[in-house]
């Protein structure tokens, strides 16, 4: 297969998230760059995936293209169940979302997120130096999803030891348990995808762990874009670059207008 | 547990909400009236505001114009996710700070997802304008829910773990059950819920179509309920499957039929997004927190919503063939025969 020679860093990021995606089970579809990878997933090798949206949209098709939301017509339509935000997020808290599918603004080395605020907290909390959106579902979807995938552009300011709030619990402070005995349900973080590469969460300390590559970048360069130390696989892979059916795909396809996948500066 | 000097009620607390519908005319009684009469009558200041619909999806857009027209004053919203709604009252406040204030805000996302960040916020946020409350999507649509259920607080495992819990009223307790932690939330009943909706009959009985949002918990909550509705039926037609009504009559205190009532978000069924408007207006908004002058978004205030009588009249400021086209939009997505 034809090697796109001109993909974006957030192409590679839904390439990656989409083929993390597994055919025929429930994600629970944040906005942006999940969506995307979602749709992109439907349309290659999961055909049977079934995206839950936080407005309520249980399993829609998806037949007429990318939602601009996550409470988007485009979402009502074909769906197999649809009410509102408390239903979608008490089906999530039963367990019926086998995946969380989530993006953050800043993340810590247990894959804790934040989308609150950066600056000085708690003093700052209610005159931050930055204040971001505010958690939406993301929190819930942390809190009660069976796993979740994460997606969080790699840079040193983004990649912190102490996060500035902590929106969306991860593994917490990695000690065993520590989801279990904060009240919450499920197994946590289960990929972080940025746009150096895939990470895991390695089992005993819950730390995150690279574990495949994108191209052009090395297992050096990824740690020097990290602010704290990263774990590393013994069995580390490359990712392999974008197809330039899956880049044609994703531009003419799933994002033809660029709603969340930026076209690059010409 | 005992009692928390920290804890407080904003908008009603339990007993006070259940007051309130005691003592309401829950008589089935003609409802219409015109927005300017609606808002005169049920926002007042210092009211804790619910706002329906989700982001920019089926929010109450007409009756946020009526009030930024009248002015307002120490508004708290409450709102799970919004865009437009809040954008439109923090730059009503920007640019008219004599006239438009909020005061506090509990929410648990402020932003317009593929049209971008919410600059509002940040500037009302970064420079400690307003006090304001974290939640949860789930954490305030359960609130609203508790208020509906008639009951001071709803268990959810949504704060759990995180900052949430720390900087709102959340309490984690033992489980008396299970024993483990599980988070407390206070139950939301704002003064006033404001909510768009598809069809309504005079009375305030309510259909939706797409996503419910929080609509229907806000409304029950709500000590009183604006309701504004794309499509104004009779009784007989909007009953035809009595399922279908997602808000009750006697949860609803006026009933404006306002078509577009939500533009330039979109409204299952009947238009879709005018991205082009959302966006320019969030670009007028941004240059400001930059230290840039206001002069171009006190313009667009003057003349779409200070300059004009109703909001009937915003939407005649509109392309004919614009408002076609976002219908179309929406046919697309939602085709229908006839």
């Amino acid at each position: 297969m034809t090697v796109s020679t001109d993909y974006t860093a957030q192409e590679i990021i839904v390439v990656a998230g989409a083929k993390v995606l597994e055919n025929n089970k429930i994600v629970f579809v944040g906005t942006g760059l999940p969506m995307v990878a979602t749709l992109l997933a439907i349309h290659t090798h999961a055909p049977g995936l079934i995206p839950v949206f936080e407005a309520g949209a249980v399993g829609p098709p998806l037949k007429h293209g990318l939602p601009t939301s996550v409470g988007d017509s485009k979402t009502f339509t074909g769906a197999s169940y649809l009410k509102g935000l408390n239903s979608a997020f008490e089906l999530t808290q039963r367990g019926f979302a086998d995946f969380g599918f989530i993006g953050g603004a800043e993340v810590d080395m247990y894959g804790n997120l934040n989308s609150t605020m950066m600056g000085d907290y708690p003093e700052g909390y209610l005159k931050p130096k930055v204040r971001l959106p505010g958690s939406g579902g993301a929190s819930d979807m942390a809190a009660s999803c069976d796993r979740t995938i994460l997606i969080v552009p790699h840079d040193k300011k983004k990649f912190n030891e102490k996060l500035s709030y902590m929106t969306s619990p991860g593994h917490l402070d990695g000690s065993p348990d520590a989801r279990y005995k904060a009240g919450m349900q499920g197994k946590g973080p289960y990929r972080l995808i940025t746009t150096k590469g895939i990470f895991d969460f390695e089992e005993k300390t819950k730390r995150m762990r690279l574990i495949s590559i994108f191209p052009g970048e090395t297992v050096e360069s990824i740690q020097a874009a990290t602010g704290f130390e990263l774990l590393i696989a013994d069995n580390v892979t490359q990712f392999a670059a974008p197809t330039a059916e899956e880049v044609r795909m994703i531009r003419e396809e799933v994002d033809p207008l660029g709603i969340f996948v930026k076209r690059a500066a010409k | 547990m005992e009692k928390d000097a920290k804890m407080f009620w904003t908008g009603l607390s339990p007993d006070e909400a259940r007051e309130a519908l005691v003592n309401k005319d829950k008589s089935m009684r003609d409802k219409r009236m015109t927005l300017k009469e609606a808002v005169s009558e049920f926002v007042n200041a210092g009211d804790n505001v619910g706002i329906g619909g989700f982001v920019n999806v089926r929010q109450p857009i007409a009756i946020i114009h009526e009030i930024i027209r009248k002015g307002f004053k120490d508004l708290i919203l409450s709102f799970h996710s919004a865009g437009m709604a809040p954008e439109l009252l923090a730059g009503a406040m920007m640019v008219r700070p004599d006239h438009c204030s909020i005061k506090r805000i509990e929410l648990a996302y402020w932003g317009h997802e593929g049209f971008g960040l919410s600059q509002a916020w940040r500037y009302l946020a970064e420079r400690g304008m307003i006090e304001f409350e974290d939640w949860s999507n789930y954490n305030m649509s359960a609130r609203f829910k508790a208020g509906a259920m008639g009951l001071p607080f709803i268990p959810t495992r949504g704060p759990l773990g995180g900052d949430i819990c720390n900087t709102s009223r959340t309490k984690v307790i033992d489980c008396p059950f299970t024993g483990r932690p599980i988070g407390l939330l206070p139950a939301s009943n704002p003064n006033v819920g404001l909510i768009h909706v598809q069809a309504a009959d005079m009375y305030g009985n309510c259909i939706i179509r797409g996503t419910d949002a929080t609509c229907a918990e806000i409304a029950m909550a709500s000590a009183h309920t604006i309701v504004t509705c794309e499509q104004l039926v009779s009784h007989e037609l909007l009953v035809t499957n009595p399922k279908d009504i997602m808000i009750p009559f006697p949860a609803v205190d006026a009933v404006v039929k306002v078509p577009f009532g939500a533009y330039p978000g979109a409204c299952r069924r009947h238009y879709y997004f005018n991205s082009d408007h959302i966006l320019e207006f969030l670009g007028l908004i941004a240059p400001i927190c930059k230290g840039g002058s206001s002069d171009a978004l006190k313009a667009w205030y003057d003349e779409f919503i200070f300059g004009v009588e109703s909001f009937e009249d915003y939407i005649d400021k509109f392309q004919t063939k614009k408002l076609f086209a976002d219908q179309a939009a929406e046919s697309y997505n939602c085709e229908r025969l006839a």
